[in-house]
């Protein structure tokens, strides 16, 4: 039961950053822009939070250091990819570049102790918590795994019931329908990329303030890129990306428990294998759905 | 609309002062044969391109649009040949997009919505399920879409830019009824045709423009096939055959039944069977959208026909991989940018395209390596025998002038060795002093005696070059005539109407 139990939370916070940056692609694909920047946006919203929670002594200002972070990096590529119209995905490799580059840097020349940053707090829902079992599952999680679960509900909300989703939807679809409709796609796909900042930095404050504490070189491990990858298995729905993002929050939770008999470097390849099979299933998917 | 006049570059007027009048509430037909200039001028009126010169004046005040959103925010709506709708939504959504009733927080008022989008689409009796979605429309009812989401934005007066290409015959007395309905309730609509019997049936008022310019307009009640026929084609045109009589020898090229129907289903060729000769020119004439494209798409296997096969000198080519293909048709492309050349490529490479597959003087070791020597060579024997100018071989294609890159295509598909060659516009585009060089070149290969099948949308060049005159009407060849006992006329007359005279 223990190891039951254990394997679930490990999954649950396995899966908030990849389900958070994926969130933010999923709108980002909606607008149809090719955005593979969620590596980059994370890892700088990482160490931003870090910082903020350093110097302020604030795990609040921590998440908003995150968040002004990642946005910053979402203006860049929206500088690039929108206003200069370069190529999108040429784009989102510098970006992803320079953010690891810029941060191994920052992070070489700032010291920051683990000891003096403050972590965003757990939050322990008074009463479920007593509750055997579903208690133990359910409360006592990081704060941004609860606001990621709200994250979900409001992505899936504004995507397929506001306004704002029809048009984001309209700009993936046809940007020059949209724009004669008299709305201006570019300005959709702008917001769509500040939207994906503002999740990717909060998916960084998480690894730096949740998951560990403290920032070390290339934190997010790519997990941008599993992000990316299943926004593009389930065609950008944010709730087959909660789905998905769980399933590879699980394998990773599975390496963690395999590493008693296996050695680590194997362990940690499992959420990839994972990705691949996932992959492949899709695929198998899609052709059954073309011969049909 | 008055004095408009655009140029498009290198120095082709595509509007030389054209003033038209147009009056609330009728429905106002444009024709003229391609590159009139109808498209353009309904453009310059919908914003979406600029005039050089000239005014616009809307209920008496000038008005000057610089994009599409601003004419339809002053009731001036289009719709293009090609549709634009989202595919993946549904009726209603396409229509209010950009319009959509809110509540809070900005969630769509759906029940709103749909109901605002019934409402119209009773208004003007259309017969189309908002929940519909349009992948799943016909083509007609996407046209019908389109209407309904200008009409959606109170637009008053309604381009249509030959909205009855995309159609099948039994759609277009539909779309003309919902047309006249919405002039009776005071709409105003421009109609863009190039078939008389719909400009006479559908319109009050017919405005004809040729090469730019404004002939005159017309009361429908007083015009005639016949003389909007006259007006558009012009003056009678008596043109000098380059020609040499010649006796043409074997049969080098056929088409055999063939028939072709596109993805959406609608048949766009039926029934083609023409023969070329060797040492003959075979024209075909035809209003552009008649199945022309599709022909040489066909030819050059871009399209799969359903029926029917292609034969080059006793050969059956239908179904050959290309380089087998090109073995046998050298082709001259009306889309030089795209199919004819690759732009960015060095001259020299453009040069020897498909010769350094077919022919070993370019390649050394078994086809692997290029002789790049002998490709400067050949490129410099192009450009003698095809006077082209350019400074440079090395130079990227696309830094040569039109008339030039043509020339250098022209060059290279006619010193291929194939016994046939199909020739897509080939002067389209071009400055009347390079038409006379194309012309010259084609004449000399005919009295080399290789077969050709020449397409264009140009009648003067059908008659200078065509012993044989072929004309396209809806996917079928509707007339066979020999040069000489023909005339201009009556090939327009064809091409309008798709039958001879009626006596």
């Amino acid at each position: 039961m223990k190891i039951i139990i254990g394997l679930i939370n490990g999954m649950l916070t396995s899966a908030t950053p990849i389900l958070l940056a994926a969130l933010g692609g999923s709108v980002t694909y909606y607008a149809g822009i090719f955005n593979i920047a969620m590596e980059g946006m994370m890892l700088g919203g990482a160490f931003f939070a870090a910082l903020g929670s350093y110097y302020f002594q604030s795990w609040v200002v921590g998440i908003l250091f995150a968040i002004l972070g990642a946005l910053v990096m979402a203006l860049i590529f929206i500088l690039f990819a929108v206003v200069l119209k370069m190529d999108e995905f040429i784009t989102g490799i510098g970006l992803n570049l320079l953010s690891l580059g810029l941060t191994t840097y920052l992070v070489r020349q700032i010291d920051m102790p683990v000891t003096e940053i403050v972590p965003i707090p757990r939050i322990h829902i008074p009463g479920l918590e007593q509750v055997p079992v579903v208690g133990e599952i359910l409360s006592g999680h990081n704060l941004v795994v609860y606001l990621t679960l709200l994250a979900v509900i409001i992505i899936h909300y504004l995507v397929f019931k506001t306004r704002y989703g029809l048009r984001l939807r309209a700009s993936g679809y046809n940007r020059t329908c949209l724009d004669t409709s008299g709305v201006s796609a570019n300005r959709i796909r702008v917001s769509s990329l500040l939207i994906c900042g503002v999740l990717c930095g909060l998916a960084g404050a998480f690894l730096s303030l949740g998951v560990v504490e403290g920032f070390t070189q290339g934190m997010s491990a790519g997990k941008g890129w599993i992000s990316l990858a299943a926004v593009i298995l389930v065609s950008g729905s944010p709730v087959g990306i909660a789905f998905i993002s769980l399933i590879f929050g699980f394998t990773d939770g599975l390496g963690l428990f395999l590493q008693q008999d296996l050695p680590p470097q194997f362990t940690a390849m499992v959420p990839y294998i994972a990705t691949l099979v996932a992959l492949f299933v899709y695929s198998m998917r899609l052709k059954k759905k073309f011969n049909a | 609309m008055t004095e408009m006049v655009k140029i498009f570059p290198p120095s082709l007027v595509a509007l030389d002062h054209v003033s038209v009048t147009f009056r609330e509430g009728e429905i106002h037909a444009i024709v003229g044969e391609n590159g009139a200039g109808k498209s353009t001028l309904m453009k310059i009126l919908y914003g979406m391109q600029p005039a050089d010169s000239g005014d616009i004046l809307l209920k008496g005040k000038p008005a000057r649009f610089t994009d599409p959103g601003e004419a339809i925010a002053n009731g001036i709506g289009m719709v293009h040949q090609e549709i634009l709708l989202i595919p993946e939504y549904t009726i209603w959504q396409n229509v209010v997009l950009g319009l959509e009733p809110v509540k809070f927080p900005n969630r769509l008022d759906v029940k709103k919505a749909r109901q605002q989008v019934r409402a119209k689409i009773d208004e003007f009796h259309f017969n189309l399920d908002p929940d519909a979605k349009v992948e799943d429309i016909s083509v007609a009812a996407r046209q019908k879409v389109e209407i309904l989401k200008l009409l959606f934005r109170n637009v008053s007066v309604l381009i249509m830019d030959e909205p009855t290409s995309v159609l099948t015959p039994q759609e277009i007395p539909q779309l003309f009824s919902e047309l006249k309905r919405l002039r009776d309730n005071g709409h105003t609509i421009l109609f863009i045709s190039h078939h008389l019997d719909e400009v006479l049936e559908l319109s009050d008022r017919i405005t004809v423009l040729r090469k730019g310019k404004f002939i005159g307009t017309l009361d429908a009640a007083k015009a005639t096939k016949a003389n909007l026929a006259q007006m558009m084609v012009g003056r009678e045109v008596i043109f000098e055959s380059l020609r040499l009589p010649q006796q043409p020898g074997n049969l080098v090229f056929e088409i055999t039944d063939l028939k072709y129907t596109d993805s959406d289903k609608r048949l766009k060729l039926s029934d083609i069977n023409l023969k070329v000769h060797s040492g003959e020119i075979v024209g075909i004439a035809g209003v552009e959208g008649n199945g022309q494209l599709e022909l040489v798409n066909a030819i050059m296997g871009l399209v799969e026909p359903q029926t029917g096969s292609i034969r080059c000198s006793d050969v059956d080519i239908t179904r050959l991989p290309i380089l087998e293909k090109r073995r046998k048709v050298a082709f001259v492309s009306q889309d030089r940018a795209n199919m004819g050349a690759c732009t960015p490529a060095k001259i020299t490479e453009n040069v020897i395209m498909t010769h350094h597959r077919l022919g070993k003087r370019f390649t050394r070791a078994a086809g692997t390596v290029l002789d790049y020597r002998q490709a400067v060579a050949f490129t410099g024997e192009v450009r003698q025998m095809f006077d082209v100018q350019m400074t440079n071989g090395e130079a990227p294609f696309k830094s040569l002038s039109g008339g030039n890159q043509q020339k250098i295509i022209l060059g290279r598909e006619l010193l291929l060795t194939a016994p046939f060659i199909l020739l897509d516009q080939p002067t389209r585009g071009l400055d009347v002093g390079s038409i006379e060089y194309v012309h010259r070149q084609i004449i000399a290969m005919r009295s080399s005696m290789r077969g050709m099948l020449l397409i264009s949308a140009d009648l003067e060049e059908l008659f200078r070059l065509s012993d044989r005159l072929l004309v396209m009407h809806r996917g079928r060849i509707v007339a066979d005539l020999r040069t000489e006992s023909t005339n201009i006329n009556e090939i327009g007359y064809l091409m309008l109407e798709g039958k001879a005279y009626e006596a």
